[in-house]
């Protein structure tokens, strides 16, 4: 099938106007930026620091961001209106993901920049950025369609921020739990573990299991959203 | 493009929705179909595939109906606007999204919000946000049209726009189905009222038959005779086991529904045991008029007659509800030589 840029664009050009004047979701943007800024002033310089700070970024943009979006469409009923349309899923729910992409990577720059991050490999780590993105953005979407309102999807996206935000520190207890060695997987910790190795001088084919690993999860997830979104959308 | 119900039947678990009907609207009908609620949302339901008949089926044209999907525009009895986006940029987002040739500006003016364009939908009334949804169904020009409950708590004006709107699109020969479960509405936005429940499909005539005004020119002696020995005054109704006597001047009109006459009386409804003809006769020398087929209104009431279009009017009335009624074409040249236009 087609898919019509015309409709994506639409559908992102609609999405900002209404982004930019939903103060109580776009106010979020602030929060990694000054956080970021603050560290940096203050002289915050370890790799773990620099990246609890980028997760956070990645899961307050990318994940909430599109949680309360999707939620927001369900809530005032205008996601029907848009099925209705011949608009297809991958235009809808890429034309979404889209203006989210593009403030997650605007504000992981922001955020990295002023908290003085300056990577060793910038390739290798603006792709694992991308992918991470790409991640949180499924998991975002998974959660507003579980949702039914901007309110309970503020409040389920809450344990996913805590996970992957400070989630950074996990490796810290591991030795003490070894239980959760199962998390080391995650795409948070991964990304963390590319990010050392490029600092130690590591180039493209150093970090692949990890870029794999995290490329892994967003096709999973990707699935799932897409399995869900069908199945939720209709009934 | 026309839309057909053939052989259409639903039933859930044991119950009758409704049993097998055919309806076809062609392009140029407004046709209404007056339901109750469960009716009219399993038909939205059946419309947008989301449960299946029990037998017969739905057809656009000679296809099925959802591979004409974009044919069929719905206007749905909830909104779904973006609150944020103005009204201008609401319809841009729709023309956009089903690449649609339709002049944006001819759109707005239809619904007359010119002067609203660049306000945002969240300040909008009701009214006008209903007309906004309107417009993005314009905007859309599918062949099919649906309304459900499109008229329902709209003001005067945004209702005469609604009317105004149907009117071209029936010259634009678009197939118009209204979904509705008041007749008042049903009445003045259609040419042909269909009433569907569980017993099946039937017409309501709302051209008087010619042996209607007939049997209406004999009953007139009829009343002389009987009201003036009598003198009996007070219209009886029957509330559970209890008969309440009315005095004709505090009625305000009367409406029949499924057989049964209902005196509404400041704002509330009660049943009344006899006809509406014989509600008629006795209620004639009171100044009560039979302005339509299921309708007699007491004139005193009357504060306005509206005129939507050259043959559908309604009356307004004086009482706290600021209620309408309609009021058919033959009869509102009677009102005129009563009033002495």
């Amino acid at each position: 099938m087609m898919i019509s840029l015309r409709r994506m664009n639409a559908i992102l050009q609609k999405d900002f106007k209404d982004f930019s004047r939903n103060l109580a979701v776009s106010t979020v943007l602030i929060m990694p930026i000054g956080l970021g800024a603050f560290y940096g002033r203050g002289g915050v310089n370890s790799i773990e620091a620099h990246y609890m700070l980028i997760n956070l970024a990645f899961v307050m943009i990318a994940t909430f961001v599109q949680c309360c979006l999707i939620a927001e469409e369900k809530e005032k009923n205008t996601l029907r209106g848009l099925m209705l349309s011949p608009a297809s899923t991958t235009e809808i729910l890429g034309g979404k993901s889209l203006l989210t992409f593009i403030l997650t990577m605007i504000t992981v720059s922001i955020t990295a920049y002023l908290a003085d991050y300056r990577p060793a490999n910038i390739g290798v780590i603006v792709l694992a950025f991308i992918l991470s993105s790409f991640f949180y953005i499924a998991v975002g979407t998974l959660l507003g369609l579980f949702s039914k309102s901007v309110m309970e999807a503020s409040v389920i996206v809450m344990p996913v921020v805590a996970v992957f935000s400070m989630g950074t520190f996990l490796p810290t207890f591991v030795d003490q739990y070894p239980f959760l060695k199962m998390g080391m997987y995650l795409p948070n910790i991964q990304l963390i573990e590319l990010a050392v190795k490029v600092e130690a001088g590591g180039g493209f084919g150093d970090v692949l299991i990890e870029l794999l690993i995290i490329l892994a999860w967003t096709i999973i997830l990707c699935m799932l959203t897409a399995a869900i979104y069908r199945k939720r959308m209709v009934d | 493009m026309s839309l057909h119900f053939i052989n259409a039947e639903k039933r859930i678990h044991d119950s009758v929705i409704f049993p097998s009907f055919d309806l076809s609207v062609d392009p140029g009908d407004i046709v209404a179909v007056y339901s109750s609620v469960n009716v009219r949302e399993q038909l939205i339901e059946l419309l947008l595939e989301k449960t299946r008949l029990s037998n017969g089926e739905i057809r656009v044209d000679d296809s099925k109906i959802s591979n004409n999907r974009q044919k069929v525009g719905i206007l749905f009895l909830q909104d779904g606007l973006y609150e944020r986006l103005s009204i201008e940029e609401m319809i841009s987002f729709i023309k956009d999204l089903y690449t649609s040739n339709v002049l944006k500006d001819d759109v707005i003016q239809a619904v007359q919000l010119d002067s609203k364009r660049k306000v945002k939908i969240k300040q909008l009334s009701y009214s006008e946000r209903k007309r906004v949804q309107l417009a993005c169904l314009l905007i859309r020009d599918p062949d099919i049209y649906i309304f459900e409950e499109a008229d329902q708590n709209l003001d005067l004006e945004s209702k005469r726009i609604f009317v105004s709107i149907l009117q071209r699109l029936k010259q634009q020969n678009r197939s118009v189905l209204i979904l509705t479960g008041n007749m008042e509405s049903a009445v003045t936005t259609s040419d042909r009222v269909l009433r569907l429940d569980e017993n099946g499909l039937h017409s309501i005539h709302t051209q008087e038959a010619i042996e209607d005004q007939a049997t209406l020119i004999e009953e007139k002696p009829l009343v002389a005779d009987s009201v003036l020995p009598v003198r009996f005054e007070k219209i009886p109704t029957k509330i559970n086991e209890k008969i309440v006597l009315f005095d004709p001047p505090e009625i305000d009109y009367i409406e029949s529904n499924e057989g049964l006459s209902l005196l509404h009386i400041k704002g509330e409804s009660f049943p009344s045991v006899s006809t509406l003809t014989e509600l008629e006769a006795r209620l004639l020398p009171f100044g009560f008029f039979r302005c339509h087929r299921s309708y007699i209104v007491n004139l005193q009431k009357v504060r306005e007659v509206i005129t939507w279009t050259r043959n559908s009017y309604s009356l307004v009335l004086d009482d706290t509800q600021k209620s309408t009624i309609p009021l058919s074409k033959s009869k509102m040249v009677e009102l005129k030589e009563m009033l002495g236009l």
